[in-house]
């Protein structure tokens, strides 16, 4: 295990002391030294995540596809997103808006003495267990993204940006970071807040990140599997995800407000939002101007989407044909 | 050594207290956690949780503890300095990234990198005598000899500051250079030295007013002094440049460069001075350097961003013995 962390930071160490370093040097930003290591390591395991989706998944998707993937230009959109997202080039956007506020509300809550929980204390159990201590972050953590993504799909404005995610008529492995830069940056702005409020390490956050956005990228696959009648409700898989992303019926308006948990499913089972039932459903989002989004590039959905989101806060941009557009399924 | 000899010297060593005799201590900070090391093992023996982000440390003037600065949860773990083992916790010290005592042990002082302040504390009992809110991450700090005065530099702002620690108010604030981090008073009390992380090496300064009288190359970004011991030369670690070098601080030079890659930063001199210990922040490791071969002889494996570090029972500066050993980092003021 050493030798792989030796091999490992080897390589943080080069990329950092090669490139990133002399640069912060040179134009004065040694203020940040330590975060721009940590960078590095972000954008490393963003090509390890690369890699496990292109040549692990995806090969359960080439062997085993439930849905005939006969247009390859609606996923290439996604790739864009996948890369943009794993080599950390929308997080760095997100965390040049996102730090300053952050930074803020954490500097406000401990200036009046607030110091972060740390379950620790209440559970001296998990100081012996650095598995047991992660694994009970990383279920706060799901729990608040659980609620997070309900928000997404209750409030009209949000789900004007988070129906691009829902959008996609062919999803698959790519899909999970097919999102709206502002969605984005809302939901890393609540998740930071939350986990500096819990008490998360930076190391466990990163590492919950990594994990949780793995299961996530495989529960948008596009293959018909779970992980048994037990093992399914433990963790999130494709056939259990993909409901959540069923296109409505007549019979079904509101079949997209089931099966939010990113990771966990136990927040759906308790809090009645869960369906196993199983049927293959095609997928999408019963709405013409957001079914619009498909075929676009990634700039031309940034944009517009933009503009629903727009729309959505401010009634006097609306017009009547983008009405339906603008409100979640479950109205 | 293979690794089950390793592993069985460890494990042996683990087990009994005595062990902890030649024990050294590092702060794993991104890892909420603290290593116990073999000194003449040259291995990590226990890896044990602690706090939020410990960054430094500081043993207390009488040096039988040693005080960890947990700074995202706001308080102080107070360490065993022979052991290494837990003993209390002390609450309420708002993000102490730096800590330091007075000279004269009756100040502490916390510069408060995240939140920009600096608290000055009556050391007795730890009541917040003042706080200095101040723009510009407050990183390093080094006390006068006679315990009047705390330097503190910023790293952000580029500017050093001395507060007047009987009143806690600001004396001068200068600018000094690019990312001023260590800072060192040196035993006559008429120089400062201030390393510049976002330059290639040190500026002296004057105590009185902060005029900058004079500069040194080192490497690239210089960032921490820790004293060899005889009052004259001091280490300074370069992080960019993966280095240390062996200043003299008498007459202004540089008499050895020590190659320790990784980010090198704080260090601590094993008791009898034949070797120094320095945190190689990016690598995991703490390297062991040979200073009679001037070289690093070893790097053994810690926990995740490794910074303070602090050799259990190591000798404790006497009150009032100036800063032989009382410089300008948590980790060297013992």
């Amino acid at each position: 295990m050493r030798d792989l962390i030796d091999i490992w930071v080897g390589i943080q160490n080069w990329i950092f002391e090669t490139v990133v370093s002399p640069l912060l040097f040179r134009f004065g930003l040694m203020e940040w030294f330590e975060p721009a290591f940590n960078a590095v390591e972000i954008v490393m395991l963003g090509i390890v995540q690369i890699a496990i989706i292109a040549l692990g998944m995806r090969f359960f998707e080439k062997r085993w596809p439930l849905e005939k993937t006969d247009n390859d230009d609606l996923v290439a959109v996604d790739r864009v997103y996948t890369v943009l997202n794993k080599l950390g080039i929308v997080q760095l956007v997100v965390f040049m808006v996102a730090y300053p506020i952050t930074n803020e509300i954490e500097h406000l809550a401990r200036s009046v003495g607030y110091a972060p929980p740390r379950l620790e204390r209440i559970l001296p159990l998990l100081h012996d267990s650095a598995l047991a201590s992660f694994l009970v972050y990383f279920v706060l953590y799901d729990f608040a993204a659980y609620w997070l993504h309900r928000a997404q799909h209750k409030f009209s404005w949000w789900w004007a940006l988070h129906s691009l995610h829902h959008s996609q008529r062919q999803v698959t492995v790519w899909s999970d970071d097919r999102n709206h830069i502002v969605d984005n940056l809302l939901v890393t702005l609540a998740l930071v807040i939350f986990a500096q409020f819990v008490g998360v390490q930076p190391d466990d956050y990163i590492l919950i990140l990594m994990i949780g956005r793995l299961i996530e990228s495989w529960s948008h696959a596009n293959v018909d599997m779970s992980y048994g009648r037990v093992g399914e409700r433990l963790i999130v898989g494709p056939r259990f995800h993909r409901l959540h992303h069923a296109l409505a019926s007549a019979d079904e308006r509101h079949i997209q407000d089931h099966n939010f948990a990113p990771v966990f499913p136990i927040w759906d089972m308790l809090f009645g939002t869960a369906n196993y039932d199983g049927k293959r459903r095609p997928t999408g989002v019963d709405d013409p101007i957001v079914d619009a989004d498909n075929g676009r590039g990634w700039l031309v959905q940034q944009v517009t989407v933009f503009g629903r989101f727009l729309r959505a806060l401010a009634p006097r941009f609306r017009r009547a044909s983008i009405q339906p557009g603008l409100r979640p399924p479950a109205e | 050594m293979n690794r089950l000899a390793i592993g069985a010297v460890a494990l042996a060593l683990a087990g009994t207290g005595a062990a902890r005799a030649d024990s050294v201590l590092v702060l794993n900070s991104e890892e909420a956690s603290y290593s116990i090391l073999s000194r003449s093992q040259r291995v990590e023996l226990q890896r044990l949780p602690i706090g939020r982000e410990p960054h430094h440390l500081v043993a207390t003037p009488d040096g039988k503890e040693v005080l960890v600065a947990s700074t995202a949860t706001n308080e102080l773990l107070v360490l065993d300095a022979k052991t290494g083992e837990k003993r209390r916790v002390q609450r309420n010290i708002i993000d102490p990234y730096q800590v330091g005592f007075s000279p004269d042990g009756k100040w502490f002082v916390t510069a408060a990198y995240r939140l920009d302040h600096v608290d000055i504390y009556h050391a007795d009992g730890f009541k917040l005598a003042g706080r200095i809110f101040i723009d510009g991450l407050p990183s390093h700090m080094a006390f006068d000899v006679e315990s009047k005065t705390v330097f503190v530099s910023l790293q952000q702002t580029g500017r050093l500051v001395a507060f007047d620690l009987a009143t806690q108010t600001i004396k001068w604030n200068v600018e000094v250079g690019k990312a001023p981090a260590g800072v060192l008073v040196l035993p006559d009390n008429k120089r400062l030295l201030v390393a510049l992380t976002g330059e290639d090496g040190l500026v002296v300064v004057e105590p009185k007013n902060g005029d900058v009288i004079g500069n040194l190359r080192t490497g690239k970004a210089a960032h921490n002094f820790f004293p060899k011991g005889d009052g004259r030369h001091w280490f300074l670690s370069n992080r960019v440049e993966g280095t240390v070098s062996l200043v003299d601080t008498q007459d202004l030079k540089v008499v050895g460069t020590i190659k320790v890659p990784g980010g090198p930063d704080c260090m601590d001199i094993t008791p009898d001075g034949k070797e120094l210990w320095v945190t190689q922040r990016f690598l995991r490791r703490i390297a062991v350097v040979d200073l009679e071969q001037m070289r690093m002889v070893a790097s053994i494996p810690v926990g995740k961003s490794p910074h303070g570090v602090f050799m259990l029972k190591s000798a404790a500066a006497a009150p009032g013995t100036g800063p032989v050993r009382a410089a300008s980092t948590a980790g060297d003021q013992k």
